[in-house]
């Protein structure tokens, strides 16, 4: 029991991650604490890829003092660069959005100035939207 | 509306830990991850692209259509930004495109 | 030069949407001359890659010479290639369309408006052609990123709408990423080639049950399904004119064609169909979908929403044509792909149209449109008569191959939804048409002391509105005659052969 908690311990903290920032982004009611929930959201994405290409005792994917002789890599020694790379794009996706996101924000503020949703909803009502 | 949040997030976290269950333990070398495609960018980006860094080897050059992709994401959302937020100003004409 | 259209047709949109801002500093007014020009060589290429794919079949091209599954390759059958002609056509005759109503609605926007209109079609263009699951994530944040912003700054109330859309577009987006990383950790590749390979060894595996999962919910929110189409209303129509033309017709089919590939070929119709019970639970989604698309629709006064529901609708027939996974109702799916397309286009582009003109778009308000915009309001009852599924428009064609598919599945509901839907679209629109031509109860009269006649002047709408606006009409009773010819030489190669 304890053997199998240990091999998969990481994918659960991650995925706990990702549900606390899905709650946020669903369940809140201030805009600013959807845009932090997505934040969360994709951060454990994020970590959950990277923690994929571990391998047991394997160091950082860079050949050091190799220069271009032609001795055997042993594929065991090096993690998986895959995870890495996407994850580097991900991350800035993730930068992308939420700057967009910030600018609509800027706009509801310039407009209602406040950032309650329930506020905003008040507000349009009474306009007669 | 919050309790359905709660339901709908408790439901989807117990369908990924589901699915955690029959994936190859942390750390194993011999996961399909690690040993279908990563063998061959970690025993020949040195060779082919002549770069001791594999994750800068993969980023720029096997799948160096994905960085353009990302680069292009950041433009996007930096006109993006000036689509939205730029105020006119009163008195300048033409002067901005 | 012919091999190399399937790079062209992704990078001469990226390269150029980049020159825009240069050539806006410089001289605002080439900015629309510029956009039409480069919008006419994806349609170029669109049309020499279908005809490479005709004539010597299937093929893909590498990006960078890298052999998949290490580096990126464009995967091209006839399926990608029909929906890439889709979507260059349809962006190139709305972005002719979009100069006047820009101008009226945008003014000072210029500049930004069309790279990112630019950046929107390369995002739509590249999702439709890679062979890649990761490469599609990342067109797909480009074009979602672009429509936030083209749709915040709308008319009262977008930016509230464009937020909604990004709070439930990124959660799509993720979930999508989600199902890319647990197919990934349970088979190590990225390809959809390969992925179609390796994966018949593991259909009984729960990583892949739950990466399909999330794959198929993701697409669901891009798609706007029942119920997770609750984004869609108010973003569609508060977003300006020319941005609901675009997006409306090609969004949600770009993401019915990525529930295809997902489906049918990364997942072959043999898990999609028997091992996983999804078809039964999309099927009865789209059911919902169109008959929810359909009432809240007779309830709208802003012909703008009113359309936005029926769309609703239409990604319902193209799910329940997904659902019922045979032959014919695959067929009549992607058919309805191209159909709806033109009708959505049409139909948008005629609302924006009237309301450039009149500057309103309560229904009850556009009276004697026929003889201020008879050409507009002639297509606009083309158009209307295809959604009601009458012959010879295109509207019928599909609807027929869909009914006919849900009947040899033995699905009498779907069948049933489909004709009810009918229907429901023939009073909608013949509430429109009843407006718009006869007289209202108090006609204005013009006072003359005494004598009192009509005064309504023609006044339509400006060429290069109207011109696009032709062609689409056109367009759809077109596709109506030719159908017959399209299956035959297209659709019928598109459709996964293990049916």
């Amino acid at each position: 029991m304890l053997d199998y908690i240990i091999s998969k311990y990481n994918f659960w903290m991650y995925i706990v991650l990702m549900m606390i920032g899905l709650y946020a982004m669903v369940g809140k009611r201030n805009f600013v604490k959807k845009l932090i929930g997505m934040n969360i959201f994709q951060s454990a994405i994020i970590l959950f890829y990277v923690s994929t290409g571990v391998k047991a005792g394997a160091t950082v994917p860079i050949l050091s003092g190799h220069g271009h002789g032609h001795e055997v890599i042993e594929v065991a020694k090096y993690l998986n660069p895959l995870p890495h790379v996407l994850m580097l794009t991900a991350i800035v996706v993730s930068i992308a959005t939420t700057g967009v996101a910030l600018a609509i924000l800027i706009l509801i503020y310039r407009r209602y100035n406040t950032l309650e949703e329930d506020e905003i909803l008040k507000i349009r009502k009474d306009a007669g939207v | 509306m919050k309790v359905l949040a709660l339901i709908s997030v408790i439901m989807t976290g117990a369908l990924l830990i589901y699915g955690t269950e029959e994936m190859p333990d942390w750390g194993d070398p011999n996961s399909p991850a690690s040993s279908h495609v990563s063998p061959g960018y970690i025993q020949e980006a040195i060779e082919k692209t002549a770069t001791p860094n594999m994750v800068t080897a993969v980023l720029a050059d096997y799948r160096g259509y994905d960085t353009l992709g990302e680069t292009t994401v950041i433009f996007t959302a930096g006109i993006a930004c000036v689509l939205m937020l730029r105020k006119k100003r009163k008195g300048e004409g033409e002067r901005y495109a | 030069m012919a091999e190399q259209f399937a790079a062209l047709i992704i990078v001469v949109p990226l390269i150029c949407s980049f020159l825009v801002p240069v050539i806006g500093w410089w001289k605002k007014k080439l900015c629309y001359p510029w956009v039409v020009a480069v919008l006419v060589i994806p349609v170029i290429a669109a049309l020499g890659v279908l005809n490479a794919v005709m004539t010597t079949g299937k093929f893909s091209y590498r990006l960078g010479g890298w052999a998949p599954p290490w580096g990126i390759e464009y995967a091209l059958d006839y399926l990608s290639a029909f929906v890439l002609l889709i979507v260059s056509v349809i962006s190139l005759i709305v972005a002719i369309h979009s100069k006047k109503s820009v101008e009226e609605e945008l003014p000072e926007k210029t500049v930004p408006f069309y790279t990112l209109y630019l950046l929107l079609v390369t995002g739509l263009l590249g999702i439709v052609i890679t062979g890649d699951v990761f490469n599609l994530f990342v067109f797909l944040e480009i074009s979602s990123l672009s429509c936030y912003g083209l749709i915040a700054i709308g008319e009262e109330g977008a930016p509230i709408a464009a937020f909604n859309y990004v709070i439930l577009g990124t959660i799509g987006a993720c979930f999508y990423l989600l199902g890319i990383g647990y197919l990934y950790i349970a088979t190590g590749s990225l390809n959809m080639a390969d992925l179609s390979g390796i994966l018949p060894n593991l259909y009984h595996s729960k990583v892949i049950l739950v990466a399909f999962a999330f794959f198929t919910v993701g697409i669901m929110i891009k798609g706007a399904l029942f119920p997770l189409h609750i984004w869609m209303p108010d973003a569609y129509s508060t977003a300006p004119s020319s941005v609901s033309a675009l997006i409306a017709p090609l969004m949600t089919k770009v993401a019915a064609y990525v529930m295809i590939r997902i489906m049918f070929t990364i997942f072959q119709p043999h898990f999609s169909v028997e091992i996983v019970p999804v078809m039964p639970i999309l099927g009865w989604l789209a059911v919902f979908a169109i008959f929810v698309g359909g009432i809240k629709a007779l309830a709208q006064t802003d012909i703008k929403r009113m359309l936005v529901y029926i769309l609703v609708a239409e990604v319902g027939y193209i799910v329940i044509g997904v659902s019922v996974a045979n032959q014919i109702g695959l067929t009549g799916a992607i058919l309805h792909i191209m159909n709806d397309a033109a009708m959505m286009a049409c139909m948008f582009l005629v609302v924006g149209a009237v309301f450039y003109k009149t500057g309103t778009r309560n229904i009850y308000e556009m009276h004697y449109l026929n003889k201020k915009m008879p050409f507009t309001m002639a297509a606009f009852t083309i158009t209307a008569l295809s959604f009601c599924g009458i012959p010879p428009t295109c509207g019928f064609f599909s609807k027929w191959y869909l009914i006919l598919g849900t009947i040899d599945a033995g699905q009498w509901v779907y069948a049933a939804a489909l004709l009810g839907s009918s229907l429901i679209n023939a009073v909608l629109f013949f509430r429109v048409i009843e407006c718009a031509y006869f007289k209202p109860m108090q006609p204005a009269y013009a006072n003359d002391g005494g004598e009192t006649h009509l005064e309504i002047q023609r006044d339509e709408a400006p060429l290069s509105m109207l011109v696009p606006i032709i062609i689409m009409a056109a367009g759809v009773i077109l596709l109506g005659l030719f159908s017959g010819n399209i299956i035959s030489s297209i659709i019928q190669f598109a459709v996964p052969a293990s049916f």
